[in-house]
């Protein structure tokens, strides 16, 4: 393709609507082709605006909840150190910090350098204060990358593991024979929903959403109801966010008409549901 | 809603609001929210036709933009523009994961969602809202409905032709000038937004 022939593409790629051979092709090019991403960048405004047009519509209070409990958790952990020390010095509320640092930075030599005839001697100290600021600035900036690296690397093993999952999930809802059962969240839990797919052969996953966080020594369980028989599922423990994602198989009995429910148990797990019933699937 | 934090006319602009959540402050994450729930809301309730998707893949979207924000960079795009590209983008990605099954059901359910009052609408942006609106109805309408086959419902160039029946060579013609007359006719307000 010339370059006028990836040029006609562009609109259509910001609707992302080019199919995938195209859509590799043209990021190919974009990587080389300042025009083009500059071309690009102007569509992507346009067809942003888009966003206008269906009428707005207002979420519910607790989604900002949970946005906000969720920086929150992350937020320290999270974070690389040297960004916490930018947004502690450049924060208005807390100027006592960043006056602190300053003034470490600037204090004066004492009296004793003063004197000519210990230029040598101060020369060498200097040189000595010099070599250890640098060992400590070399230590944190050293710290800070492995404390990155650390979040990165957890990032990415969350991020592949995420999309195992989601494989998963797609290859059952993609099968034949696929079920899928929605889980609503109960009173202990109104925020709270799931979706429980699963195959033929009983291979079943479940994503959960908006779990409150389970007490120390406590987890999630899954049940399959059947004519009143409760047959007990694998544990899980939502992560900071509320989110939960659990493989099991279900059992023969339970694959088809069953009910599925989500309790509050011991992390070891029970046999029989002793918790509050946090999600419910219909009967 | 304050003033100060809604989209393109900012005391704080969004640039800055995206630098503060980058460095880590969670004011300037909910002052983001804020100003652009009721948008990216809407957005997501109109391509999923679920709230609950929808509200789902909004927390998603705020968490990125918290974990994101330093990927952030003006010189290459709109906060707007990148806010509404990964909202979008979550979207429809969800959209291709529910199964057709599920989408037909809530399709014929078609869920009803309160849409909010006037007089919030107006004061977020309601006259763009409306050129925008204006701009989409001026477009022929088979350009028209091939951009909102694309837009909202996530379909590619090919799948837009065999839903229509059409050659993939006209869908291709409709998308392209449908998009050059409706940059003509935003022209001014590619100026002025965020």
């Amino acid at each position: 393709m010339t370059h006028d022939d990836y040029r006609e593409l562009l609109a259509a790629h910001a609707l992302t609507a080019l199919d995938a051979e195209n859509t590799r092709a043209l990021n190919t090019h974009l990587e080389s082709c300042a025009d083009c991403r500059s071309e690009m960048n102007d569509w992507q405004d346009a067809v942003a605006l888009l966003a206008l047009d269906p009428n707005p519509v207002e979420p519910s209070p607790n989604v900002r909840e949970r946005i906000l409990a969720s920086a929150r958790a992350e937020g320290d952990a999270g974070r690389p150190a040297n960004d916490r020390a930018v947004a502690i010095a450049s924060s208005s509320e807390s100027p006592g910090e960043s006056k602190v640092l300053a003034f470490e930075l600037e204090r004066p030599p004492r009296n004793i350098w003063t004197s000519l005839g210990a230029l040598g001697a101060m020369a060498a100290t200097l040189a000595f204060v010099a070599l250890i600021i640098s060992l400590i600035v070399l230590w944190q900036q050293n710290r800070a990358t492995q404390k990155e690296l650390a979040r990165l690397s957890t990032e990415t093993r969350q991020a592949r593991a995420q999309l195992d999952h989601e494989r998963v999930v797609v290859e059952l809802l993609t099968s034949p024979d696929a079920h899928m059962a929605k889980l609503s969240g109960t009173n202990a839990a109104p925020g709270a929903h799931a979706m429980l797919a699963y195959d033929k052969n009983g291979h079943a996953m479940l994503l959960a959403k908006g779990l409150p966080a389970a007490p120390k020594g406590m987890a999630y369980q899954l049940w399959y109801i059947k004519d009143n028989k409760k047959m007990p599922g694998k544990m899980f423990v939502p992560d900071a966010a509320g989110n939960g994602i659990l493989e099991d198989q279900i059992p023969p009995v339970a694959r088809d008409q069953a009910v599925f429910a989500i309790t509050l148990e011991p992390e070891s797990g029970v046999q029989v549901p002793t918790g509050s019933i946090y999600l419910l699937s219909a009967s | 809603m304050s003033l100060a934090v809604q989209p393109g006319s900012a005391e704080v602009p969004d640039v800055e609001l995206l630098h503060a959540v980058a460095r880590g402050d969670e004011g300037a994450l909910a002052r983001l929210y804020d100003a652009y729930r009721v948008i990216l809301f809407g957005l997501l309730v109109r391509i999923l036709n679920s709230r609950e998707e929808a509200e789902d893949i909004l927390q998603d979207v705020f968490i990125q933009v918290w974990r994101r924000a330093k990927d952030f960079d003006e010189k290459r795009g709109r906060p707007f523009t990148w806010l509404v590209t990964l909202t979008r983008s979550r979207a429809i990605d969800r959209l291709r994961l529910l199964s057709a099954r599920q989408r037909l059901v809530t399709g014929a359910a078609q869920e009803q969602t309160e849409v909010v009052s006037d007089a919030l609408t107006d004061t977020i942006r309601g006259s763009q809202k409306e050129i925008v609106r204006r701009a989409l109805a001026e477009l022929p309408e088979e350009q028209r409905h091939t951009l909102v086959l694309a837009y909202f419902e996530g379909l590619t160039q090919s799948e837009i032709a065999a839903k229509l029946g059409a050659p993939l060579g006209t869908v291709k013609t409709r998308m392209r000038s449908g998009m050059i007359k409706l940059r003509t006719l935003l022209g001014s307000q590619l100026e002025n937004f965020g």
